[in-house]
């Protein structure tokens, strides 16, 4: 029988998420009953969100394991639960402004009940400390990332993208679940906590152990488009709405390293005192190193191929791979700085990248194209425009006075502090490479077919207010960033439990 | 022998004959067919495992709909018979390289599962698990239980919305 | 020791093993003269065009699609209602969430017309169409 007022307590603690299923299930009703209002799925999307992130706000310093430890509530989860969460907000904007998915459906309500549905399969999944729950989790957000990846399914490309990421998501998670069931049998439980007092006690094989932790890792690389596992990313990030692809490069990847530091801090952590500054994992297995490995791979495949993209979603879908393996060079170090350093990075990475999307997305609506041609001369075609883009890319580029810049410094700052120093250079290595492309962007709008300046680009107020909303934070925390910091230190510590 | 153990084999045998069917077949009719009995030694080795209500949602979810959804599929697609499944050339390297890597992963595989110290349950006479697992769902579980609700209603929405032609 | 359900299973078992007894009696008893005639298709006389194989419609596939997510739903129903009488209010109070969340996605597919069942639209000729120059809409 279950412990009622545990239980009390853990809904209370579950209303931003109920508000979310709340908030679906509204949104497809009042979206088949208003037949003519085009948005408001839309509308009652954003009002759930922001009530969520009102009941998200109130949980600050709540540290809980709820329903049983199925659902741990801690800072950490509240912080990358916010980072998803305002994603969610922004791509629900950038939707009203897309051409593409308007021409494609006269109504949009699955596309916004679908938003909603993801984030709430990726509120589950920062939460969980469940091996099924987080395969529950995964697969929520998963089926709802399949169908807005082909949401215009008119669009050849759209369906060919949505087949993909159905194929190789159903082999991950396959190879996931495999890997939770060998965990199972090693260690009887798929609690996380307990598989933690399970190990400690324990000896177990080490091969076993090793070869299920990378099958579940397959499950959360798959995420986070870590190298082996990234062959979707380009194909689905360049067929789906470019508002998808920004969602699926920011929140999709901040669920997945919330799980993937969880996984490894909750399940795998030496509890023994006097080990706080760097993770004493138990099992005899060096996983520094194999993150350290996933990482030098994903940013140097993801870099050097970006080289040689002419599309701009390509481009950017394989600059989030090499983002993605400056995150993981930071989960390498395995303590509580890298986590704080990922935190930090999340912030930035999301204003940046969401704001180079939405530019791209703004240009295709005018041009019908992303390729990268078409930026020649757009300094002079919309200035405005032009000068966000630019520091969108510099910030991805890890340059000051931007917040990318200040997120690199997290990033390499822990890594060097740990003592990786080689991992360091190759990450500095990486970020020179990865200046080219971004330059090269950026030299296409000012310094190519500077003629074509007679034909200005006119976009609406509002669609540039929104640019400049991104463009300026990605700025001021160049700046300013101690707010941000002082956040990301104190959401650092992922509850444990007692 | 006893029965329980020339019952294993049985089903054993029957999944591995009928999982190659499927595979090796270039009818994929019968693929589909064939999966049913696959699928149905799988039954059969859950009920050999006292796994009760595993067996039955084999039976009822993989045999039931799954197989019924994958034959409507095939039924949907113009061309039945003869069909290769292979598409494009496939190189001698990357056989090569997927045998390998098949042969290196089963080796692993085989190794690990018969020298493994595996975790042991308390061993107890198993009676029906549909009483545990119906406990285990609506207390422990409750949320991976509601959750998995959301997640079925997020499959209807999405399932329906590609499936249907226009709006 | 076997368990409820492997009697079934025997149950299951020895039901084959009859039906396949019965069948290899019958091959050995029956008479067998088969010709081209008796071994081809019975379409009520007529002779059979085309493949047997014919290509199904889509519709088909949908409800099947939403069958089968009723039918994981249907699963969870059983043990349920097995341990309802143990749990009381507090097992009830649960599954009403749970169905009522499905219930949503049943509303949804209804609708939007998914479970409408499109009657095929045959051409039906009109007599204007045998006028001689006068193509065929």
């Amino acid at each position: 029988m279950m412990d009622i007022s545990d239980l009390i307590k853990s809904i209370s603690l579950f209303k931003p998420e109920t508000t979310l299923i709340v908030t679906f299930m509204l949104a497809m009703i009042l979206d088949m009953a208003f037949k003519k209002s085009k948005n408001i799925a839309g509308y009652i999307a954003i009002a759930g969100l922001v009530i969520a992130g009102i009941f998200l706000f109130q949980q600050t310093g709540v540290n809980y394991k709820a329903f049983a430890n199925l659902l741990v509530i801690d800072s950490f989860g509240q912080f990358m639960k916010f980072i998803v969460l305002m994603s969610s907000l922004i791509i629900i904007v950038f939707s009203f402004f897309s051409n593409e998915l308007h021409n494609a459906h006269t109504k949009l309500g699955e596309y916004y009940t679908l938003i909603i549905g993801m984030t709430f399969g990726m509120f589950l999944l920062v939460g969980s400390a469940n091996l099924i729950m987080i395969y529950v989790a995964i697969e929520t957000m998963s089926i709802s990332s399949y169908v807005l990846a082909g949401y215009t399914r008119e669009v050849k490309r759209a369906s060919e993208a949505s087949l993909k990421y159905v194929i190789f998501g159903a082999v991950s998670s396959g190879i996931m679940i495999y890997g939770i069931s060998i965990l199972f049998g090693l260690t009887g439980s798929l609690n996380l906590f307990e598989i933690n007092q399970f190990l400690s006690v324990n000896n177990v094989a080490t091969l076993p152990l090793l070869l299920s932790g990378l099958m579940i890792l397959s499950g959360f690389g798959y995420k986070i488009s870590a190298v082996p596992f990234h062959f979707w990313t380009p194909d689905v990030y360049e067929g789906a709405p470019v508002t998808i692809t920004a969602y699926l490069s920011v929140a999709s990847k901040a669920a997945g390293f919330a799980v993937l530091l969880r996984f490894f801090k909750t399940g795998l952590l030496d509890s023994v005192p006097g080990t706080s500054e760097a993770w004493q994992l138990l099992g005899n297995i060096d996983w520094h190193y194999v993150i350290a490995v996933l990482a030098v791979l994903t940013m140097t495949l993801g870099n050097l191929v970006a080289v040689w993209q002419t599309n701009m979603k390509r481009l950017l879908a394989y600059s989030s791979i090499a983002h993605a393996g400056y995150l993981l060079m930071a989960v390498s170090v395995m303590n509580d700085n890298g986590v704080s350093a990922v935190l930090i990075y999340f912030v930035f990475y999301m204003l940046m990248n969401l704001g180079a999307f939405f530019v791209v997305q703004l240009i295709a609506n005018k041009l019908d194209s992303e390729n990268i041609d078409e930026y020649n001369g757009l300094g002079y075609r919309s200035p405005v425009l032009a000068v966000c883009m630019t520091v969108f890319l510099i910030s991805l580029a890890g340059l000051p006075p931007t917040s990318g810049f200040i997120g690199k410094l997290y990033v390499f700052s822990s890594v060097i502090n740990s003592g990786y120093i080689w991992l360091a250079i190759i990450g500095v290595l990486n970020s020179v490479v990865s200046l080219y492309y971004y330059a090269k962007i950026i030299r296409n709008m000012y310094l190519r077919d500077v003629e074509s300046a007679k034909t200005k680009l006119v976009f609406s107020p509002v669609t540039i207010a929104i640019v400049l909303m991104l463009a300026i934070p990605s700025l001021l925390f160049g700046v300013y960033f101690t707010p941000i910091v002082e956040w990301a230190n104190y959401s650092m510590n992922i509850f444990v439990g007692n | 022998m006893d029965l329980i153990t020339i019952a294993f084999y049985f089903f054993s045998a029957l999944t591995i004959v009928f999982g190659a069917v499927v595979v090796f077949t270039k009818n994929i009719m019968h693929a589909a067919f064939s999966l049913l009995f696959a699928f149905f030694g799988i039954a059969g080795l859950y009920v050999l495992l006292s796994a009760d209500f595993l067996a039955i949602t084999q039976i009822m979810i993989y045999i039931g709909g799954i197989l019924v959804l994958i034959i409507f599929g095939v039924m949907l697609t113009t061309r039945i018979t003869g069909v290769d499944v292979k598409t494009g050339k496939i190189g001698k390297i990357q056989i090569g390289i997927a045998g390998l890597l098949t042969v290196l992963i089963a080796a692993t595989l085989i190794m690990i599962f018969s020298t493994s110290k595996w975790y042991l349950a308390d061993s107890k006479p198993l009676d029906s698990t549909v009483n545990e697992i119906g406990t285990a769902l609506l207390t422990n579980y409750l949320l991976a239980f509601e959750a998995a609700s959301m997640l079925l209603l997020i499959a209807i929405v999405g399932a329906a919305f590609i499936a249907r032609k226009k709006h | 020791m076997i368990s409820e359900f492997g009697i079934i299973l025997l149950y299951f078992i020895l039901g084959f093993v009859f039906v396949g007894i019965a069948l290899v009696a019958a091959y050995f008893i029956r008479p067998s003269h088969p010709n081209a005639i008796k071994n081809s298709t019975y379409e009520c006389g007529e002779i059979p065009i085309g493949e047997p194989w014919v290509r199904f419609n889509v519709r088909f596939y949908v409800i099947a699609l939403i069958f089968l997510l009723f039918d994981v739903e249907v699963v969870f129903l059983l043990p349920w209602a097995i341990v309802f009488k143990g749990l009381g209010w507090f097992a009830f109070i649960e599954m009403i969430i749970f169905v009522v969340i499905l219930l949503v996605g049943f509303a949804y597919v209804w609708g939007k017309g998914d479970l409408d069942w499109e009657r095929p639209k045959p051409y039906i000729a009109k007599l204007s169409d045998l006028v001689i120059g006068k193509k065929k809409q």
